[in-house]
């Protein structure tokens, strides 16, 4: 009898779990042939209470309108982290997962490659009350101007929205990176825009006063000096911990630890340089290291005739000549990785282990090889450092000097060394430099590989026949594991070659004041999410109450 | 006098023109801000759609007339950087600038005219010395390094003072409360960076009242005042005074334009939100607009200035409206 009533339980209990997890399958969008997405689930945690304190943070530079609109989102980390306080993406890096599901639920991409399909969540509000709906989707979509704009609308045939909630992107031709470059992390075209809202106050008034579907509503801005955001109490993931999150430009380094240690500032960036021990030492402060991507040295014109670093063992000789143990300690008191490639590890494509060792520091052998390569007294070359970096660069410029490679230094502003930086070769004359460079860019090693060392691309630094076939197999393959395996050739090809000589894994520290909650060392989950140089999402920093 | 002002206006209406024009062609000189925007990889599409939004495909010549075109109409055109009328941030900022300049302006003053003052009357003296060494202070101690000074005693040791930021006053509206507000509060946040900022200018002052009351003492009608037995206090408040004002006078016109305009290095040690560091900011990005509409602005202030100090000489004295 007893048994009888288990088994019956049992049965109860199968048939109850089976139809839990039938409702929990969604239904499919899509006909035909799926390609396997690795999309993880949205953690959901509606039970929060309510949110309080204002936290207060310190950008490193002065506030742009302009990030606030992702339909003009460039490639720049920096416009993600507005995009993750007013809006919100289909598909965006979290904590737990670079590829996590957003405002969508449920994802389709078939497996030719020529359609993706979305379902939105159910009681999706943007901060006006209206519902985004797949109407929103598709005029982003459409409207969407920033980086890889030409892409998405050339290969787009059309968007279909099949009701409310369900949206399906017809492409003219297979478009395999569409989920890769359509996820928040790498693009702006995923990061939904109100449609009516945004046709109402047009481009200015949007960017003045941005409305989205986001943890976070803006609720006042001085153009480049700060930007006060208010908890958005009806966000569907969480309701935000923060109250108020008050985001100041704010320039100066001594400016942005003064604010840190009288209490007016509970996070600050870029924490970097000489004032890092004493961010170190300072018992209220805590500080995360915030690992973004690796330095590495590029040599602008190496394989032209004339230029001394044509010869692979002058390139190698460079690698041999620094100490970058030394740099580590000297640059960021230890805190920072010799790391063996220009890929930060933190993509999955990324070449590491063996495959990607650290640079061997040996003067005599770095010597040997320039007299090998015919430059026995050395020579003399413009060495040009990532502003403010100037110090890091000055110590280069030593190391190399050792192996009789005399150094210039060739100091630029920031935006003018990205803008020489983004002109590849032609943005450097001659072809007796080194450009010292860093690039925590999203979307795997293929979105290094593209920008920097295929001929065609604007910001080339590479132009090799090897890579160039391995990359044109790449662009026409159409198997996810073959396209990685080339992307670690052209990677190990570079790295062999010594085009480019990495130096370190960079860490970008942030601290934070006593007013940032949890007390003691948990507070370092806020950097957990892949590929972030800066800790988002925002909903989840938790601050005291205001006093 | 009529001849003499529309002259003197139309000199104005010359320099302004060249103003803008000369600005217009400067800031081209100093490379292309669709490279500077446009990140490494940016396609070409990308790249060729924010030279068309920024106007930056038409002709140099159409850019000019569209520039001046615009300008006559009081728009100074959209930043690059900021993607908001440059008039709109510009005048946002513009208060906080006054604010900061005229604080500075009155410490300076009052530091640098009465330790001048007393120098002169006790030259040669303990207090003569003593305001010649806090001069040279004033002029060697550059505003930054008393800025930071400033920041670890007060803000950081002591905690008396904010250190970051203008604080929450804000000019918007034209409510005489709304004056008194922006003017009146926040003057912790004020303290610092107008001390810092008004510290090297009061040098400045002390010297030149010095060295101007020095010159009024000695002279012959001060000698006489004296030998008819007019009392010190007289002489000096009445008669040395203010004949030895002139200069300072014209010179602290002079500084306080440079307080308002060209401030950049203390607004960034103490995130003040001025034009300073907004100019500061537009030419670190090659925001051709910002930099045009901050410099012509800038210029324009002092246009008006020595527009108005010409009519002024002209209106007291004759020989100079009645000269060709």
């Amino acid at each position: 009898m007893r048994r009888g009533f288990l088994l019956v339980l049992v049965a109860l209990t199968l048939t109850v779990m089976s139809f839990g997890h039938a409702v929990a399958q969604p239904a499919p969008i899509l006909s035909g042939p799926l390609a396997k997405l690795d999309i993880k689930p949205a953690q959901i945690d509606t039970a929060r209470g309510t949110p309080k304190g204002t936290l207060t943070i310190a950008m490193h530079f002065a506030l742009d309108p302009g990030w606030l609109d992702p339909l003009e989102h460039i490639t720049a980390v920096t416009m993600q982290m507005y995009d993750y306080f007013v809006h919100d993406a289909m598909i965006k890096p979290m904590p737990y997962g670079f590829v996590t599901y957003g405002l969508a639920e449920h994802a389709e991409l078939s497996a030719d490659f020529r359609r993706a399909a979305f379902r939105l969540r159910p009681g999706l509000k943007f901060h006006d009350g209206q519902p985004v709906t797949t109407a929103d989707v598709k005029w982003t979509y459409e409207n969407f101007k920033g980086a890889y704009a030409k892409l998405f609308h050339d290969k787009l045939e059309h968007v279909q929205t099949v009701d409310d909630r369900t949206v399906v992107f017809h492409f003219r031709e297979p478009f395999i990176d569409f989920m890769d470059l359509y996820n928040g992390g790498v693009s702006g075209i995923g990061w939904i825009v109100p449609r009516h809202y945004y046709e109402k106050v047009g481009r200015d008034g949007f960017k003045a006063k941005p409305v989205g579907a986001g943890p976070y509503k803006l609720v006042s801005q001085q153009a480049g000096v700060q930007m006060t955001f208010e908890a958005f109490d009806d966000y569907w993931r969480r309701r935000p911990a923060a109250k108020t999150i008050v985001v100041k430009g704010v320039r100066d380094l001594t400016a942005r630890m003064a604010g840190l240690q009288t209490g007016e500032l509970d996070l600050a960036f870029g924490m970097t340089g000489k004032l890092l021990p004493r961010l170190m030492s300072d018992k209220s402060l805590r500080w995360d290291p915030n690992f973004t991507g690796p330095w590495w040295l590029m040599f602008p014109g190496h394989n032209e005739p004339g230029s001394p670093f044509r010869d692979k063992r002058v390139r190698q000789a460079v690698s041999l000549a620094i100490n970058r143990p030394f740099l580590v300690k000297q640059e960021t008191q230890g805190i920072g990785k010799p790391w063996g490639n220009w890929v930060s590890p933190e993509n999955r494509d990324a070449l590491q282990g063996p495959d990607a060792s650290v640079g061997e520091f040996n003067l005599e052998k770095a010597k040997q090889l320039m007299a090998q390569a015919g430059f026995p007294d050395g020579f003399e070359v413009e060495y040009t450092p990532f502003p403010p970096y100037f110090d890091m660069g000055e110590r280069i410029i030593t190391d190399l000097r050792a192996v009789g490679i005399r150094g210039k230094m060739q100091s630029l502003e920031g935006p003018a060394f990205r803008s020489k930086v983004g002109q590849g070769r032609k943005g450097f004359p001659g072809n007796r430099t080194i450009v010292q460079n860093i690039d925590p860019r999203a979307g795997g090693s293929k979105a290094n590989i593209a920008v920097y060392a295929v001929c065609d691309s604007p910001s080339s630094f590479i132009c090799d026949p090897q890579i160039e076939a391995l990359w044109k197999k790449h662009q026409a393959s159409l198997d996810v594991a073959e396209r990685e395996r080339l992307v670690k050739q052209i990677q190990r090809i570079v790295l062999e070659e010594h085009y480019f000589v990495p130096l370190y894994w960079n860490p970008f520290v942030h601290a934070i004041g006593p007013r940032v909650l949890p007390e003691g060392e948990a507070f370092h989950r806020y950097w957990d999410t892949l590929n972030a140089p800066y800790p988002w999402p925002w909903e989840v920093w938790e601050v005291k109450a205001d006093r | 006098m009529k001849r003499y002002v529309l002259v003197r206006a139309l000199y104005s209406v010359v320099t302004l023109w060249l103003l803008v024009t000369i600005i217009f062609g400067l800031v081209r000189l100093t490379g292309d801000p669709v490279a500077m925007k446009a990140e490494a990889g940016a396609d070409a599409a990308y790249v060729a759609q924010l030279r068309q939004s920024w106007g930056l495909d038409q002709p140099l010549h159409w850019q000019y007339l569209g520039f001046v075109g615009r300008l006559l109409r009081g728009d100074f055109g959209h930043s690059f950087e900021k993607s908001l009328p440059v008039r709109d941030i510009y005048f946002e900022r513009l208060p906080n600038s006054l604010k900061l300049g005229f604080a500075a302006f009155l410490i300076s003053i009052v530091l640098g005219v009465p330790l001048g003052m007393l120098s002169a009357l006790k030259v040669n003296s303990v207090w003569d010395n003593t305001g010649k060494g806090i001069a040279l202070l004033g002029l060697s101690m550059p505003g930054f390094f008393v800025g930071l000074i400033l920041i670890i005693v007060f803000g950081i040791e002591l905690r008396w003072l904010p250190v970051l930021g203008k604080g929450s006053s804000a000019f918007v509206g034209s409510a005489p409360s709304t004056w008194l507000t922006f003017w009146f509060r926040d003057w912790a946040h004020l303290a610092m960076p107008a001390f810092a900022l008004g510290w090297y200018f009061s040098g400045a002052m002390l010297r030149i009242t010095r060295s101007g009351m020095l010159d009024v003492l000695g002279s012959d009608y001060i000698k006489l005042v004296r030998l008819k037995g007019v009392p010190e206090a007289v002489v000096v408040a009445k008669h040395a005074l203010k004949n030895s004002m002139i200069p300072v006078l014209t010179f602290a016109g002079l500084n306080l334009l440079i307080m308002v305009n060209v401030a950049v290095v203390i607004e960034v040690i103490f995130n003040w939100p001025g034009v300073g560091q907004l100019l500061y900011d537009a030419l670190s990005n090659r925001d051709f607009p910002m930099v045009q509409g901050v410099v012509l602005m800038s210029g324009l202030m002092i246009v008006l200035l020595n527009f108005t100090i010409d009519v002024l000489y002209g209106c007291v004295d004759p020989r100079i409206r009645l000269s060709r």
